[in-house]
């Protein structure tokens, strides 16, 4: 390599935890690019200087990608502002003539995976009902289009649900599982299609080390193939939580709920102009008067009688039938993942514990 | 004795006298402005109760945009320019923590009385130095801990006082998520400008809030995750109060199970971070039981005006400020003293000075001990 690794988007999960393990393993020279100053303070305790760069504007984010070999794209947000990024990136990281560009797409790009042995560069659907996937899909598209000229190395990376310590698809089900709101779809048995965090950064590692033209698109999974309920109840045990309390809800077709509809509603484009619009003090009391009036009273209905609030989004995840196969993957990049369900599992359970999700009714130990 | 009652005294005899609407300054018109002061302030010259006479901040940008929301306003890009031609009853210091001593002591060699956001100060040295340069001026020094106006601060302490739980109180506060605040600058995430991280942020609010439940803490033990050039994003104490002990977890880099729990030999005692008017209490093996706090706070500037309940962050602030006003107008006690403040700038930097490498029990032994070894602490 002649310099370091760009990670834009620095200051999400991802981001966060390339860049701890850069700074404790070593293993890798970054620098993190982030859209704004607030960005910097999730990593702030490492103290590694942040370049700042718009991902939504080429010309800012040639300066913050100057010098780098390689420039990794973690940008999540707003999906509407994906494919735009993902344009910006791609043109700037030609600009400053790095060799590599690796994009970390989203296995959603390919709904609940109804077939078996999903081809790597299978297209994305495009009429995805979910904004993310779609969008993800079009930057896919935009990337698969530069593959061919060769001026850049592009490699797209399709992870499922990252997890690990401080990631939402811990946090989430734990959380839910702790008030009695977990739900299982039908009997569970979807797949789960886990890819653990530190298994993902030593996957982008392997990539900015191979040496030769590698673009392309791959499949990426944790080696194990996990159901959602093997899932939920591992989670549970290691929380203390009756897998009895978990409720299951009809997988025939998605209903939505409140939840669902309000989800539904901040779609839409009034709702975000109002948002943009309101004084922070409105906004403060609207927040404010909508959780009384919908926040459930968690320590009186802990337990069977606190119902789910099934989000189309996990109704959707619960009802991927195949994991991707991530053999092209391990065949081009000679990797295999380090860390097995198991250690991941028991990582994510030690941090649950640390931000006290494990305690009840919040008793101090 | 010049002191805080001496100063309120003098302000109040002042104001009377003139029978003036007081006048404001504003000094950093920021994030904390924007999301919390501009309403309040707005809200406040609407109901005839303060003018804003001037606005600074550096950015004239900003300022020029304020300027149209506070027609009385006029914009300055330093203070000494702006109280070269402007003679505020209040400041208001909403600026970088850093430049809080500068400001506030600029403020009362004006002869104006200062409302200074948190923190105070990132060093007992500057915070010392605000408290005698308020003395010496007799002039009010409060501190926006905006949380002393909660509601549940006040059910909860007559819950504790009433001995509602018991005795041998322990307790966990939890205060964490992914930081979100709108900044401007780098400044909070290097220890020259923001003399630390996550603790001297949103631990002075809690610190604060627990020396208002418990009294004067002692820092027992104090672990974070802070390298040699960053500053900590997430941090425990271990906090030892007359009658009470537990403890502190902050982080600006997760989610936490948020919240302030306190249990007592007989019972338990909840305060939810975004429920402000309410606490959640039991016996032992009794149901929970949701009490709604009756305090009021006034809501403007007469003897025997108006009283109502703060129930977001930013009525807080607004309540806050007409506290402060009363302090000047009728000799009322302001929520926070300069003396308090400095009482909480004192307990972060007696952290500060135990710092040990935090355990964080989900990394590798061989991450963990790489993050020991960076640890700020052991730095020459």
């Amino acid at each position: 390599m002649s310099g370091p690794v760009a990670i834009v988007g620095a200051g999400g999960f991802v981001g966060t935890r390339m860049l701890e393990m850069a700074v404790l393993e070593g293993c890798m020279d970054v620098v993190p690019v982030v859209r704004s100053f607030r960005s910097v303070a999730r990593a702030a305790n490492l103290g590694v200087p942040h370049r700042l760069g718009d991902a939504a504007s080429p010309a800012s984010l040639e300066q913050a990608l100057a010098g780098c070999d390689a420039v990794v794209n973690l940008t999540s947000g707003d999906p509407a502002e994906i494919l735009r990024t993902t344009q910006s990136i791609y043109a700037a990281a030609r600009a400053v003539r790095a060799r590599l560009l690796v994009h970390l797409s989203s296995a959603t790009v390919h709904g609940q995976v109804e077939q078996p042995g999903l081809a790597d560069d299978a297209p994305p659907l495009l009429d995805h009902w979910m904004s993310y996937a779609r969008e993800k899909g079009h930057a896919e598209n935009f990337l698969r289009e530069r593959m061919a000229d060769g001026r850049l190395t592009i490699v797209v990376l399709r992870p499922g649900l990252i997890w690990g310590p401080r990631s939402p698809w811990v946090l989430r089900p734990a959380a839910e599982l702790v008030s009695g709101t977990a739900y299982l779809v039908g009997s569970g048995e979807g797949i789960c299609n886990l890819m653990y965090v530190d298994n993902l950064v030593r996957s982008i590692a392997a990539v900015v080390g191979h040496p030769a033209n590698a673009t392309g698109f791959y499949h990426l999974a944790d080696d194990e193939t996990t159901t959602w309920r093997e899932y939920y109840a591992a989670l549970a045990a290691g929380l203390g939580v009756d897998v009895a309390t978990i409720h299951r809800v009809p997988g025939d077709r998605y209903r939505a709920g409140v939840r669902g509809l309000v989800e539904e509603l901040k779609k839409l484009p009034p709702y975000r102009w109002l948002k943009d619009r309101l004084p922070p003090e409105a906004k403060a009391a609207i927040k404010l008067r909508l959780r009384l009036a919908l926040e459930r009273d968690r320590p009186a209905q802990r337990g069977a009688s606190a119902g789910p609030a099934v989000a189309r989004d996990m109704w959707h995840l619960q009802t991927t039938r195949y994991p991707p196969p991530t053999g092209r993957y391990r065949a081009t990049f000679s990797l295999q993942n380090a860390t097995s369900f198991a250690a991941g599992l028991a990582a994510s359970l030690a941090w649950l514990r640390f931000i006290g999700l494990d305690e009840r009714d919040g008793a101090p130990g | 004795m010049a002191g805080p009652e001496s100063g309120r005294d003098e302000a109040f005899h002042s104001l009377r006298v003139r029978r003036m609407m007081p006048q404001l300054m504003v000094i950093g018109c920021g994030a904390v402005f924007d999301q919390y002061y501009r309403g309040a302030l707005k809200a406040l010259e609407a109901r005839g109760m303060a003018q804003v006479l001037a606005l600074v901040d550096p950015d004239t940008r900003r300022t020029a945009g304020l300027e149209r929301q506070f027609r009385s306003a006029r914009a300055f890009a330093a203070p000494a320019e702006a109280f070269e031609r402007a003679t505020p009853d209040l400041t208001i210091i909403a600026s970088p923590p850093g430049w809080h001593a500068e400001h506030a002591l600029a403020a009362f060699d004006a002869g104006s009385h200062v409302l200074c956001e948190k923190p105070m100060a990132i060093s007992v040295e500057d915070a010392e130095r605000m408290v005698a340069a308020a003395r010496a001026a007799r002039r009010v020094l409060a501190i926006g801990m905006t949380r002393r106006m909660y509601p549940c601060l006040a059910e909860a302490r007559a819950l504790l006082a009433a001995g509602a739980i018991g005795d041998g109180l322990r307790f966990v506060y939890r205060e964490g998520g992914v930081y979100g605040w709108p900044v401007g600058t780098d400044f909070p995430f290097r220890r020259a400008t923001g003399g630390g991280g996550v603790l001297i942020d949103k631990g002075t609010h809690v610190l604060d809030f627990l020396c208002a439940l418990f009294g004067e803490p002692v820092a027992a033990a104090y672990a974070d995750d802070g390298h040699t050039d960053g500053v900590e994003t997430t941090c425990e104490i271990a906090l030892v109060f007359p009658g009470a002990r537990g403890k502190v977890q902050l982080s600006w880099s997760q989610p936490l199970a948020n919240g302030l729990h306190i249990t007592g030999s007989v019972g338990q005692l909840t305060l939810h971070p975004w429920r402000l008017d309410a606490v959640r209490w039991r016996r032992n093996g009794g149901a929970w039981e949701t009490r709604v706090s009756p305090a009021t706070w006034p809501c403007d500037l007469r003897p025997n005006g108006r009283r109502g309940v703060p129930r977001t962050y930013e009525d807080c602030v607004y309540y806050q400020i007409v506290q402060v006003l009363r302090a000047l107008t009728h000799g009322e006690a302001v929520p926070v003293t300069g003396e308090q403040g400095l009482a909480v700038v004192r307990a972060v930097q007696a952290c500060y000075g135990k710092a040990t490498p935090l355990r964080l029990s989900w990394l590798a032994e061989a991450e963990q001990a790489r993050a020991d070894a960076l640890h700020w602490s052991r730095q020459t």
